[in-house]
């Protein structure tokens, strides 16, 4: 059933550096592009009505409840602290040089545009998506999904969509709360308790976020839903390759969806600041 | 690898969660609650579901305007930046959404400000002085008047240069200050001395010594002069032995009163006199008068004489021949 011969001969015989070069070169392309055709198939199955019919409704209502419910809580209070104590650091340190007026503008766009969604991201990734992914690896080698495959069902529609969109889901909801939490949060750091700044605090707000940084910010938000998502799903999904006796765990998996983290977010600044 | 018993998922064992539905509707009502409400917030901080009326300004230089920055009216933002633009002339025209509701602020006779600060953005100001003035027009254009604190900062350091270049003059070593100050010393030093400032003011020691010896002089003669005072004092208003000028003066006063008492009368005598003599004036008149008849009589019979002389002369026999004889 699993082909384990292959790679176990040559680990035996050390390859030559070219071919041990080509070897991984392989690996790396194979592995970015199932997740570039898992994420292609996810989207072409949340685009269709299929995907919601009443039975997948149930498996997907449950999963996202399960995957939602349990850290809204708890991240929504990490992020109110983070952000007092963030705003509280950045007015405290304006005060000392006199540039009160820009500190809001300064903690609603370190805070609200940058640190929060990537928090939010990495959140969900460690508590929800990592874990489903793992149980997926775990269904794949229990044979679960061969077994599903041998019954005529879809192991990516049953198992794999739900978890996906449970996990898109988590994220952001979780960065559309911390954000308004940071919002609140921001403003009490700032006026206290009463309506006195309202307005002006509105009025920043709306030139903080103009149409292209909102733009950015949605953009950057739903793509890092997608990738916490999707990606420690695809590790899971695949059996590793032959060659790699270390990405068993899924670790390759974790440093890929970093790297697409970082990606997005070095996109996102660009698009921002140039 | 090959297990011959699958352990079942762990979320095989769980059992249905109670209302999941509702829940999971629920979370995704939240999920697009806070995804609309956050959407609806950011468009009315944007201004989106504000009335604006258009105002247009001109400068000839747009550095550091954006889209989107206030304009104020006593540091409240009462309008927003929408586009700036290139005019056909060169200028530039900045086109401002003044909410509504604030648009009564703006006058025909506001005036519009571009002010670049040292630290922090571009600042457009609007200033009403006349605030009974008609409101500005929709899409009125008004000309920006722009103040820029860093466009002085070359000229203010030319100038500061120029004062620290004077004042390094001013307190060199052989600067004309140094000298004053050095004479200043040697001055305070010489009044300190004996002598003091009067050495000072005379120059040298012996005109000093002059003037102190006149001090002295006029002293004394300040005390002479005070004992004639004494002295007249006495003389005028007396002492206890003998009586002064003023006693007398007085006495004398009492005589010439009593002279002139006695004066009066004689002139009273006088004027007695005076009216007898015009009496006797009036009577030389009239005998004035009577005289001119006499003096006719008188001439009257003289001139009768002189006919009786002449008459007898005549007749006289010895009368001298008066007259010639012609032969």
């Amino acid at each position: 059933m699993f082909p384990y011969d292959g790679p176990m001969t040559t680990g035996l015989y050390p390859a030559s550096l070219p071919r041990r070069a080509w070897a991984l070169a392989v690996r790396w392309a194979l592995a970015w592009w199932r997740i570039i055709d898992l994420g292609a198939v996810v989207l072409v199955l949340l685009l269709s009505p299929s995907s919601y019919r009443p039975a997948a409704r149930e498996r997907l209502a449950r999963r996202m409840l399960a995957d939602t419910a349990p850290i809204l809580l708890g991240f929504t209070a990490l992020a109110a602290l983070l952000s007092l104590v963030i705003t509280h650091i950045v007015v405290v340190t304006a005060l000392s040089y006199g540039l009160t007026r820009y500190a809001l503008e300064m903690v609603i766009r370190v805070l609200v545009l940058e640190l929060i969604p990537l928090t939010a991201a990495l959140f969900v990734a460690m508590r929800t998506t990592i874990p489903s992914g793992v149980q997926l690896a775990r269904l794949r080698q229990t044979g679960r999904l061969q077994a599903l495959r041998e019954r005529g069902a879809d192991p990516v529609r049953m198992e794999l969509l739900p978890r996906v969109l449970a996990g898109v889901h988590a994220s952001i909801t979780l960065a559309a709360l911390s954000c308004a939490v940071a919002l609140v949060m921001a403003y009490l750091g700032v006026y206290g308790f009463n309506t006195a700044g309202l307005p002006a605090y509105t009025r920043m707000f709306g030139q903080v976020f103009t149409p292209s940084i909102t733009l950015v910010f949605a953009l950057k938000t739903l793509l890092f839903s997608l990738a916490v998502a999707l990606i420690p799903m695809a590790s899971g999904l695949y059996p590793p390759h032959p060659g790699a006796a270390q990405d068993q765990t899924g670790q390759g998996g974790l440093a890929r969806m970093f790297a697409v983290l970082l990606l997005i977010e070095a996109v996102s600044l660009m698009g921002n600041y140039y | 690898m090959n297990e011959p018993l699958p352990s079942p998922a762990p979320e095989e064992l769980l059992r249905p969660v109670a209302h999941l539905r509702l829940k999971a509707a629920a979370l995704l009502l939240l999920t697009l609650a806070l995804i609309v409400g956050s959407a609806l917030y950011l468009l009315y901080a944007r201004g989106a579901f504000e009335p604006t009326q258009p105002l247009v300004l001109t400068t000839d230089d747009s550095e550091g305007v954006s889209v989107g920055m206030d304009m104020t009216f006593s540091g409240f933002p009462i309008g927003r930046v929408r586009r700036i633009e290139l005019a056909g002339d060169g200028n530039v025209r900045i086109l401002v959404d003044v909410a509504q509701r604030d648009a009564h602020w703006l006058r025909e006779s506001s005036v519009f400000t571009l002010v670049r600060g040292l630290v922090g953005g571009t600042a457009i100001k609007a200033y009403s002085g006349v605030l009974t003035d008609p409101p500005l027009a929709a899409g009125a254009e008004r000309p920006v008047l722009r103040g820029d604190a860093t466009a002085e900062i070359p000229q203010l350091m030319a100038t500061a240069r120029q004062l620290l270049d004077n004042l390094q003059q001013l307190t060199a070593q052989e600067s004309a200050l140094g000298a004053t100050l050095a004479q200043v010393r040697q001055l305070s030093e010489r009044m300190n001395a004996p002598g003091g400032a009067l050495g000072v003011l005379m120059g040298n020691e012996a005109d000093a010594r002059k003037v102190l010896q006149t001090l002295e002089r006029t002293n004394q003669l300040l005390a002479r002069i005070d004992a004639m005072a004494a002295r007249a004092d006495r003389q005028v208003f007396g002492a206890a032995g003998a009586p002064g000028l003023v006693p007398e003066l007085r006495a004398a006063v009492v005589q010439m009163n009593g002279l002139l008492q006695d004066a009066r009368q004689s002139l009273l005598r006088v004027d007695a006199v005076l009216a007898e003599a015009q009496a006797v004036g009036a009577n030389a008149r009239e005998a004035t008068t009577d005289l001119g008849a006499l003096r006719a009589q008188v001439e009257a019979s003289l001139r009768k004489v002189d006919g009786l002389v002449n008459e007898i002369n005549r007749k006289w026999p010895f009368a001298r021949e008066t007259e010639l004889q012609l032969p």
